[in-house]
């Protein structure tokens, strides 16, 4: 009698596991969900010491996740990028920062970013943080990554490449897909500095 | 009998030299390669990527099994692909270049990945590069190492249209 209360009590508890690890996998954003990524603040850590996304209030804000040791697809965009801005004015350069968030935070330390975002446009922040606080801005953004270990011992990070466009008030405004050239963003940052 | 065993000596000598890789066409003589290029570092970054185009001159598809460099520590051939929104970057055993056509190794694409480079690579600099096929054959490039925002202007990257 006590033994199949006992077993009964176990398996409640296991369901009620198992039912929480669901309701988790349910609610975290797959790369597929349909609901758009709301944005919002944050702060995180430069070489320079904490920077919040509502420092930058008043300007137009482009925000861009990687990792330094990206071969290709980070340096590619973040050179886009910077060939976006140098080909705007130096009155709407003024009015725009961007902002490179490590989704490595293992590897890249905040004097690391510093240097590697510098190299692509001098005015770029760069931005790291613990896991749990890159992870908190990352699902705010609808950005997922995951590392994939490599044979040689190293690990790659598979991650969304999507470029976020935030607006005077601090709104997350446009999302522009991975690949989209030096034109289509000074386009798109150009529109968003027309508006209020 | 002297002459029997030269003879046959000479058979075998001319059976083991039409059939040795060297006097068929190779992989490395039908493939031409062209526009060598490997992208200059950012300050910090260890890795970098060698894009090539590889044209097959033959009627026999080939394949890049794989790559050297003393540039590097770990040379690997890589692609990119794009699931669900996520760029995935992996290894692959080969890259194929069909016959009579030409494969591209471009920014989003297939490259060369050149892991733990020795030293940060600059612009103007020659990067040698053994590139091994299928049969074993192998060619000897130098490519030049070049500013990232110079190659985009010219050979623009593959697009992903999903939203």
């Amino acid at each position: 009698m006590k033994i199949t209360r006992w077993i009964s009590a176990a398996l409640a508890v296991i369901l009620l596991i198992a039912g929480g690890f669901y309701w988790l996998s349910m609610n975290h954003p797959s790369p597929n969900s349909a609901g758009a990524p709301q944005g919002g603040d944050f702060t995180l850590q430069s070489a320079d010491g904490p920077r919040s996304l509502h420092d930058f209030r008043g300007k137009v804000v482009l925000l861009y996740f990687g990792y330094t040791f990206c071969p290709d697809i980070c340096p590619t965009t973040l050179t886009l990028i910077g060939q976006a801005l140098s080909s705007l004015s130096p009155a709407q350069q003024a009015q725009i920062q961007g902002i490179f968030v490590t989704v490595d935070p293992a590897r890249d330390t905040a004097q690391k970013m510093k240097a590697y975002v510098r190299y692509f446009y001098p005015g770029l922040i760069g931005l790291t943080g613990n896991p749990q606080e890159i992870a908190a801005v990352a699902r705010r953004y609808g950005v997922v990554y995951r590392k994939h270990k490599e044979k040689s011992g190293g690990y790659l990070i598979d991650h969304s490449a999507f470029i976020y466009l935030i607006g005077r008030h601090g709104k997350l405004r446009r999302t522009l897909p991975h690949g989209a050239p030096a034109a289509a963003i000074a386009a798109a940052l150009r529109q968003l500095l027309q508006q209020p | 009998m002297l002459s029997k065993f030269a003879s046959l000596a000479c058979a075998c000598a001319l059976f083991s030299t039409a059939y040795a890789p060297a006097a068929l066409a190779s992989a490395a003589s039908s493939i031409r390669i062209s526009h060598p290029y490997v992208t200059a570092v950012a300050p910090g970054q260890t890795n970098s990527a060698a894009f090539l185009v590889l044209k097959n001159t033959s009627a026999h598809d080939h394949a890049l099994v794989s790559a050297s460099s003393p540039a590097a520590e770990i040379v690997q051939l890589h692609t990119h692909l794009h699931v669900n929104g996520m760029m995935e970057m992996r290894q692959v055993k080969q890259i194929p270049i069909k016959a009579h056509s030409k494969t591209m190794l471009k920014h989003g694409g297939f490259h060369i990945m050149l892991i733990h480079l020795r030293k940060p690579l600059k612009p103007g600099e020659q990067v040698p590069l053994t590139l091994t096929f299928e049969d074993g054959s192998h060619q000897k490039i130098s490519a030049p190492v070049v500013k990232l925002s110079d190659t985009l202007k010219s050979m623009p990257m593959k697009m992903d249209r999903h939203h």
